[in-house]
């Protein structure tokens, strides 16, 4: 019996102070301990989850079917229009506009980032002096605030004295002053300009590591039977960085899709809706016009895509655990 | 040998190159807040001025008690999104990574799921919520709304962290009589500080980042933060390309300094971000 006491030294703030194993409260409370508590550990998070997330998100469904206006906003006592949100919306000659954008915004900028990022990332596999210090400088890009980004871009967009127009036309491929984000045929280009900046840094550091992880055994042998530079990339490089280039791609393409800030700051998804994407277009809608129900319909169409997207992700990173 | 050796610092120039286009925004947003205004507004452009005018900063940017304000903002926004994101956070990933609770598979796709979301497919629903409850252009709204941003990440980025610590040091930390929470923070919490560090970084960039959240929820001047407060500034001086270089840099800062200290992490988490187990 004196054995007990010595091989489990009492603590404070635990519950073995009682002498004897046989105490039932510690019985009990080792049971809640065991059983009970590791579902607090989740609760917290999944309370937050459910309450402003989740909860949130049906109510946008439930709004998109509602009348709400400001005046009703607080009351709660919007009436019920059934489908008339959304066919507003489909009517609507900025949706189509914004949803094209939209698709345009994305592939655009994914094509670049993941070109320019690839690009980079082969050459920074290369050993050379002074590679490991200047190689994390580009996620600098990622530390800063979108807008202050979006900011700076802007004036370095400018017509008349931005840095981007003096560069072109030094090197002759524009003649004269193009005014980027302000005219409705480049505004969209020039928003996919800055998103592909922003996106670098990530696609750099993602691939890079995709890159590292090949064995370099495998191009060894491939010079011996005499494969050149282009064989090797194309048959190594690219197959093995196929899971990497899955990330970048399909993180890539959610997040892209669902970018508000860069669009807004520069442009405003101006002029007259030129560069409007659909996360654009639906704060308009909410937050100057306050046509929550018609705002909450186009959000709905987004989240629907962002869905399905997730859906494809998730299925192609199944199909390639189950090749593996 | 010595072809190997030119051939390096070859590539460095050229690295060297690439970073400069690359972080030439940057140097730009700097020098143009620290040039006279017909400096700015000259073409060609002046790349390197001949004397550094600090004007812009000493009368226009550095006074105005607005600025601060927002830096303030955001600095208490930013890191209550941070503590609570962590705090919600880590147990949670924990729990799913050794816990016997029934429902991770639900946990971790609702996590994976809400990464999709939206800030302003969240922000507009939150507005009406807020607005009835009375949150709105408070702290705590931008706090908890800025957290909708943060916490699913940081779960998906935690689990792996806490699966690797291996079970049997929970184990000897519960023979010992330990609860299950002293065993979690005696134990696990010092064990998995770098993955709780990226999160808390991560927390915190998104937190001062936002502005979808701080333009919907919280866009009175007393809460405001630095993000909508650069929007306001911009949108009130058509020209004012120097003022706003100034309080762009002012605003970049912070998270720039924070991200240069904690750079290690950043980077563990990216790629935990992007290629997932």
């Amino acid at each position: 019996m004196t054995e007990s006491i010595g091989s489990t030294p009492a603590r404070v703030g635990a519950w073995n102070a009682a002498p004897g194993r046989q105490n039932p409260m510690r019985r009990l409370m080792d049971r809640f301990d065991g059983s009970v508590v590791p579902y607090l550990f989740v609760l917290p998070a999944a309370l937050f989850m459910v309450g402003l997330m989740i909860y949130p998100t049906i109510f946008n469904v439930q709004i998109s079917f509602q009348q709400m206006t400001a005046g009703n906003l607080l009351s709660g006592g919007a009436e019920w229009v059934g489908l008339a949100n959304y066919q507003a919306m489909l009517e609507d000659p900025r949706f189509t506009t914004a949803f094209k954008n939209s698709l345009i915004f994305t592939a655009a900028s994914m094509v670049f980032q993941i070109g320019i990022g690839l690009a980079l990332a082969l050459f920074y596999n290369q050993d050379f002096p002074g590679n490991l210090i200047m190689r994390p400088l580009y996620l600098v890009a990622y530390a800063v605030p979108v807008i202050v980004v979006a900011s700076v871009f802007n004036w370095l967009l400018d017509g008349q004295y931005g840095v981007i127009n003096w560069a072109l036309r030094s090197l002759g491929i524009i003649d004269g002053p193009i005014f980027w984000l302000n005219d409705v045929n480049t505004a969209l280009g020039g928003v996919i300009f800055i998103n592909i900046w922003l996106g670098i840094p990530f696609n750099l550091t993602v691939l890079l590591a995709g890159l590292k992880s090949i064995p370099r055994e495998l191009y060894e042998a491939a010079e011996v039977d005499g494969a050149g530079r282009f064989t090797k990339f194309w048959h190594i490089t690219l197959p093995l960085l196929r899971p990497a280039l899955l990330a970048v791609g399909m993180l890539g393409i959610i997040f892209t899709f669902k970018m508000f800030d860069v669009v807004w700051v520069a442009t405003k998804g101006g002029p007259a809706g030129a560069s409007d994407v659909l996360p654009t277009l639906s704060f308009k809608l909410v937050f100057e016009q306050f046509l929550f129900g018609k705002g909450a319909a186009v959000l709905n169409v987004m989240f629907l895509f962002l869905f399905v997207l997730s859906l494809i992700y998730l299925r192609v990173l199944n199909r390639q655990e189950l090749r593996k | 040998m010595t072809r190997v050796v030119r051939s390096g610092y070859h590539l460095t120039f050229i690295s060297l190159a690439l970073l400069c286009i690359f972080l030439f925004p940057i140097y730009w947003m700097v020098l143009t807040s620290l040039k006279t205004t017909p400096q700015i507004f000259t073409y060609p452009p002046v790349f390197i001025p001949e004397n550094l005018d600090f004007d812009m900063w000493i009368n226009g940017i550095l006074p105005d008690p607005n600025v601060w304000r927002y830096i303030r903002n955001s600095t208490i926004i930013a890191t209550g999104t941070m503590v609570l994101t962590v705090l919600l956070a880590a147990p949670a990933a924990y729990a799913v990574a050794h816990l016997p609770i029934r429902g991770k598979s639900a946990i971790m796709i609702v996590s994976l799921s809400t990464l999709m979301f939206p800030a302003i497919m969240t922000a507009m629903p939150l507005f009406v919520i807020f607005s009835r409850l009375g949150l709105t252009n408070t702290y705590l709204g931008l706090i908890l709304a800025d957290t909708t941003l943060a916490l699913p990440f940081a779960i998906v980025l935690l689990r792996p962290f806490f699966a690797s610590i291996p079970k049997d040091l929970v184990e000897a930390a519960r023979i010992d009589g330990c609860s299950q929470f002293g065993a979690f923070l005696r134990i696990i919490v010092p064990v998995a500080r770098p993955g709780l560090m990226t999160a808390a970084i991560f927390a915190f960039l998104f937190g001062w980042g936002d502005l979808v959240f701080a333009l919907a929820l919280g866009d009175n001047n007393a809460v405001r933060p630095v993000t909508a407060g650069l929007w306001a500034y911009i949108g009130s001086f058509t020209n004012n390309w120097g003022g706003a270089m100034a309080f762009s840099t002012l605003a970049m800062a912070p998270p720039l300094v924070v991200f240069l200290i904690t750079q290690r992490y950043v980077v563990a988490g990216l790629l935990a971000g992007g290629l997932k187990e």
